[in-house]
């Protein structure tokens, strides 16, 4: 029986030695999940420098609530958005993680966002239409993408003469950061170059009615942010606030695409789309997994993890898990029960929930409302990332 | 009698406002609170409010039978 079970061990452990949640690993992730729910729900990785993984919700919902086991230094991001620093805040633990939280907390409530939404509104239709207009259009670069850039930007105050230098910034840090390290560092440099300069600028110039400003007046135990910190900042809030809900709408979009039973029904019933939002939240979360490192040994199911290991809460793989959710894989508008960690939870929980839901609901009821009907011309473009998204625009057959 | 609280654990993700909003607000911080009178949960309340239940990530929202044993 020993034998047996060893010998199964180790198969389980080949397997997993080479699992990895980006790029094109992203291809048939789920079935892996399936997997690893069944066989091995606690395992490890040799990739990315090596990592342990939970894939359970509760497992990773009980990692999220213990910061002092499971500390976010050096980073949540395994490999890193090019840069060797701390990002404020997501890097950082308490005591000092949350003074800096605080300062954007109230910007980011449910009703700061619904007053951002009239706004939202109107540039959604515009793109929408744009789209329409166009017969046949790749949405991920004529609306997925520029939506949330041209509200985040405009809530954040970043001037719009420099949003077209944003795609490229964005693109290469996090997606080239696995592919081509050094392409990444440059415009992780760039990027940085750039707060640098508008920071220095904007600290110049009348305050605004934006988030920037909010930062260069914050304090942090009775002093103001010091410059490194407000870089570290606006560094983190570009690459979370504009490449998550891009994928979020475009994964959403894609999936209308392939299914007119699911497509139609939204239209009769546009009550419907929050919950669906969170479906397409839960299956298909922007983020699949964040990292920690374990700074005390401990025990997850049975499993040791010992000090100084890297761990990965697979997000994107709790979101499925068969004991947390009926029917996991399914996406269902009328589930009742949805506890999903796509935003993560805990103390770290996405600042921007609340923006990046909005966005979400608003652009799919937008794009919704002016289309009369779209379709995937190719359903082999990923589920995944912010890349091309083919729609075709018709009549409603 | 059942009465409806939110706990520390609460981290802001204000789907309770979204799904019951006639019982829950939510703070300067965007940290959910039960709205002042609303802690007895009415029949007419019941259904979003075991909605927001069942949809709160951080199980932050409690229900207490009026002797003070969690219901759910």
């Amino acid at each position: 029986v020993t034998d047996v079970r060893n010998e199964d061990d180790a198969a389980i452990g080949e397997r997993t030695r080479t699992f990895d949640y980006h790029d094109h690993r992203l291809d048939g992730i789920f079935d892996e999940y399936r997997w690893l729910h069944e066989r091995c729900p606690v395992g490890r990785s040799e990739e990315l420098g090596g990592f342990a993984f939970l894939a359970k919700l509760d497992d990773i919902f009980a990692a999220e609530q213990d910061p002092e086991t499971f500390s976010v230094a050096p980073s949540m991001l395994l490999p890193p958005f090019a840069t060797d620093d701390p990002l404020i805040p997501i890097d950082i633990d308490p005591p000092a993680h949350g003074p800096y939280r605080k300062i954007l907390l109230p910007a980011f409530t449910p009703r700061r966002i619904a007053d951002l939404t009239p706004g939202m509104r109107d540039t959604a239709r515009e793109l929408a239409q744009a789209c329409v207009d166009a017969g046949t259009a790749d949405v991920a670069a004529t609306f997925c993408l520029p939506f949330p850039l041209i509200v985040f930007s405009r809530l954040c105050g970043f001037p719009e003469e420099d949003w077209p230098r944003f795609g490229r910034w964005l693109h290469d840090i996090i997606y080239e950061r696995l592919t081509d390290p050094p392409r990444a560092r440059a415009s992780g440099d760039e990027l940085r170059a750039y707060f640098d300069e508008l920071l220095r600028r904007k600290a110049q110039e009348p305050r605004r009615e934006d988030l920037i400003s909010v930062l260069l007046d914050a304090e942090v135990e009775g002093r103001g942010l010091t410059h490194a910190e407000l870089i570290s900042y606006c560094y983190l809030l570009f690459l979370a606030g504009l490449d998550t809900a891009a994928w979020s709408i475009r994964s959403g979009l894609r999936y209308l695409g392939l299914h007119p039973e699911a497509q139609a029904q939204l239209r009769d019933d546009p009550s419907l789309i929050p919950a669906a939002a969170e479906e397409v939240l839960r299956t298909m979360s922007p983020v699949q997994g964040m990292a920690r490192t374990c700074v005390r040994d401990t025990v997850v199911r049975g499993q040791e993890i010992r000090a100084g290991e890297r761990v990965v809460l697979l997000f994107g793989a709790g979101n499925r898990d068969p004991e947390a959710f009926e029917d996991p894989d399914e996406i269902r508008f009328d589930r009742e029960k949805n506890r999903h960690l796509a935003f993560g939870g805990g103390i770290h929980r996405c600042l921007g929930s609340n923006l990046g839901r909005r966005e979400l609901v608003v652009a799919l009821e937008e794009f919704l409302a002016t289309t009369p009907w779209f379709r995937c011309t190719d359903p082999e473009q990923p589920w995944f990332g912010v890349g091309p998204l083919t729609l075709e625009f018709t009549e409603r057959p | 009698v059942t009465r409806v609280r939110v706990t520390g654990m609460c981290q802001g993700h204000a789907r309770c406002i979204a799904l019951a909003p006639d019982t829950f607000d939510f703070d300067d911080e965007g940290y959910a609170v039960v709205r002042p009178g609303c802690e007895v949960v009415t029949e007419e309340r019941a259904a979003a409010v075991q909605r927001a239940v069942l949809n709160c990530p951080e199980a932050a929202i409690v229900l207490d039978a009026e002797g003070g044993d969690p219901v759910d």
